[in-house]
């Protein structure tokens, strides 16, 4: 029954996935509409596109600090789960690019400055003050993360960045739950280790 | 001297270049602020009039997939004897699932399997996106009458049925006055007609600060500007628009107090009956006053906590020691209802009570947990907040209707003197009845009660 009423209710509802009420106050001053109130798909607004450009480069920012990570660490848990960073961020950014070339918005392709200070500073550490350092910056990004797919959901115009925002968040609060675990670990072991010991 | 600062301040300010060259960006500006509108009004009002019917018809679709909404009014009136308290249990369950096979679950496996009632899950604004004020249709056709003043919003409708909102209007008891009982002689108080109502009950004081509470001022949908959900240019609401005669309408309106805008939760507008008795106000700011909050609300209720976008609407700030110590003496004369069966201590006289009752009382007291916050002496308050971790059974950051549902932290402890009046119930209004409650927190609390243990809580419930 409960299958059911959720049945009628999707095929009630036109474009049932990407059944999104924004505020047309919002919209883009350009938007054409397919019905009234109903903006046509993949148009975008600022939001739309400054997210698509900020979630990208944390996206790549992800992929490469996650292959840094992989190839610099020796704590197992923080190997594992810049691996899972890498392969989570590397089909969320495709999706997302996907999204991009049916709404023509052009995407960054390299690290953003701020990620390039990061990395350039993550290289020069090692052992267990690269993984607390590499773990503390993935909480703050995933942080960041969480709060910019949340605003996508609220501001957004393209129904379809939105849907993306909208499936990617549960997996990032996961990502974030494992980041925070991580490094509350670390900083645990830190403290009751000598300093300058593995 | 003069030497000292002109060498000293490049260095400061070195300091700080260095240090801001190391921040990085902030999340963009409008994840806080209230963004400006991009469209002409006309253009908003045109989309938001043609996309209504889906948006109530998506609302309709979630309510009626939570909840049992038929009108099955119990023997029991509100206080006012205007409209019948309803029962039974309203949150439906997932198919093939009962409320003692979900309570014998850990959290864990209930989270784990997705089988936490969508009904106990927070409860999304009819319009996240938009948010803000929304008023049942009997608020906006008396208003319309009586004041000439447009409370209809032009992108969304209020979404429960009248039969699970409170009495309207709702009976108006004073701590002055309880020999005359209720004296809102069956009218809602308005600026038209609470001077002749109200002369000779109040004092002078009192009746300014009841004018003031009655005044309209603008707010964030309600206001002259282009950013308005109003057809025309509004002068905005009165703080009793929400409060009917300082009780509530089941109004509804979103948090001022989280943002992004999607993961503002929904709030359920709070009665103001027993307010001198409350230590701690709104549900999340703890402010201590109630002319704190009297003040304040200008800033939360009206604006959303956005005291910029606030001042480019025309913010209505009372003047501290004068109108809101008047608008405050005011709402301090409002009491509970009349409960006749409870005692000076809040217990239940005996004499007067049922079996049945008495028993539910007991397990309020005991098993059931309740009065461990819901404190009899203290006007079923504790005066404090409370986390009750709902998150540990459901999964976060699912997306309803455009509202992201995130851990709800610490909420204050409502009064449940006069709960009978108040559904729809919890500070969103996500559970239509008591029966309702009593099932919550049996699973939230893990107390097992047994069904009989169940029905003499909500029999209790209804005497107070």
């Amino acid at each position: 029954m409960r299958a059911l009423t959720i049945m009628l209710g999707l095929v009630l509802l036109p474009g049932h996935a990407l059944a999104q009420f924004g505020n047309p106050a919002g919209w883009a001053p350009d938007s054409r509409t397919d019905a009234p109130g109903k903006p046509a798909p993949n148009q975008t607004n600022y939001q739309d596109r400054l997210f698509a450009q900020l979630v990208t480069a944390g996206g790549l920012a992800e992929v490469e600090l996650g292959r840094l990570a992989a190839g610099k660490s020796t704590n197992d848990e923080v190997k594992a789960f810049a691996d899972r960073m890498v392969g989570d961020h590397t089909d969320a950014n495709a999706k997302l690019k996907a999204i991009a070339d049916k709404s023509r918005m052009p995407l960054p392709d390299r690290l953003d400055p701020d990620h390039e200070k990061m990395r350039a500073d993550l290289e020069k550490l090692d052992g267990a003050r690269f993984d607390l350092e590499y773990m503390k910056a993935q909480v703050i990004d995933h942080q960041k993360t969480v709060q910019l797919l949340v605003w996508e959901i609220g501001l957004g115009q393209d129904a379809e960045v939105q849907q993306f925002a909208k499936e990617t968040l549960p997996k990032v609060l996961e990502h974030l739950e494992m980041a925070r675990q991580i490094q509350a670990q670390l900083a645990d072991d830190a403290r009751v280790r000598p300093a300058g010991t593995k | 001297m003069p030497r000292l600062i002109w060498y000293g301040l490049p260095c400061a300010l070195g300091a700080a270049a260095l240090t801001l060259a190391h921040a990085g960006d902030p999340l963009p500006p409008d994840t806080t602020y209230r963004p400006l509108p991009a469209l002409p009004f006309s253009a908003v009002r045109a989309n938001d009039e043609a996309a209504r019917p889906g948006v109530m018809q998506r609302q309709r679709a979630l309510l009626e997939q939570r909840y049992d909404l038929a009108d099955r009014p119990a023997a029991v009136m509100m206080s006012g004897g205007r409209k019948a308290v309803q029962e039974g249990v309203r949150v439906k369950l997932p198919e093939g699932e009962t409320w003692d096979g979900l309570a014998a679950m850990s959290p864990q496996e209930i989270r784990d399997r997705d089988l936490l009632p969508d009904g106990f899950k927070p409860l999304p604004h009819t319009k996240q996106a938009a948010g803000g004020q929304v008023f049942p249709e009997e608020q906006i056709t008396e208003i319309g009458r009586d004041e000439a003043r447009d409370l209809r919003r032009f992108d969304v409708d209020f979404d429960l049925p009248a039969h699970l909102t409170p009495e309207f209007p709702p009976p108006i008891f004073l701590t002055t006055h309880p020999e005359l009982g209720d004296v809102s002689r069956g009218d809602l108080l308005t600026i038209r007609n609470f001077y002749e109502y109200m002369n000779g009950i109040v004092t002078p004081v009192q009746m300014e600060g009841l004018r003031l509470l009655l005044t309209p001022f603008p707010q964030e949908e309600f206001n002259q500007t282009e950013d308005r959900k109003v057809a025309q240019p509004s002068l905005g609401v009165a703080c009793l628009d929400c409060h009917s005669n300082f009780h509530t309408n089941a109004a509804f309106h979103l948090t001022p107090d989280i943002r992004p805008q999607a993961e503002r939760f929904r709030l359920d507008t709070t009665s103001l009956r027993g307010l001198f008795n409350q230590q701690i106000h709104g549900s999340k700011r703890s402010l201590r006053s109630v002319e704190d909050f009297t003040e304040f609300e200008q800033r939360t209720a009206y604006f959303n906590g956005d005291h910029v976008s606030a001042t480019r609407k025309g913010v209505h700030l009372p003047d501290r020691p004068n109108q809101v110590a008047m608008m405050a003496q005011m709402q301090n004369i409002i009491d509970f209802p009349p409960a006749p069966k409870l005692d000076v201590f809040g217990r239940l006289d005996p004499a007067q009570a049922s079996e049945q009752e008495l028993m539910g009382e007991q397990v309020f007291m005991g098993k059931g947990r309740c009065a461990e916050c819901h404190v009899p002496a203290l006007s079923f308050m504790d005066n404090a907040m409370h986390d009750l971790k709902l998150e540990r059974f459901y999964k976060i950051g699912e997306t309803t209707n455009d509202f992201v549902a995130m851990p709800d932290g610490p909420i204050k402890t409502f009064t449940l003197r006069g709960i009978k009046d108040s559904p729809p119930y919890m500070h969103d209004g996500r559970l239509m009845t008591l029966a309702d409650t009593v099932e919550f927190f049996n699973l939230v609390l893990g107390t097992r009660l047994t069904g009989e243990e169940k029905e003499a809580l909500v029999a209790y419930l209804l005497t107070l």
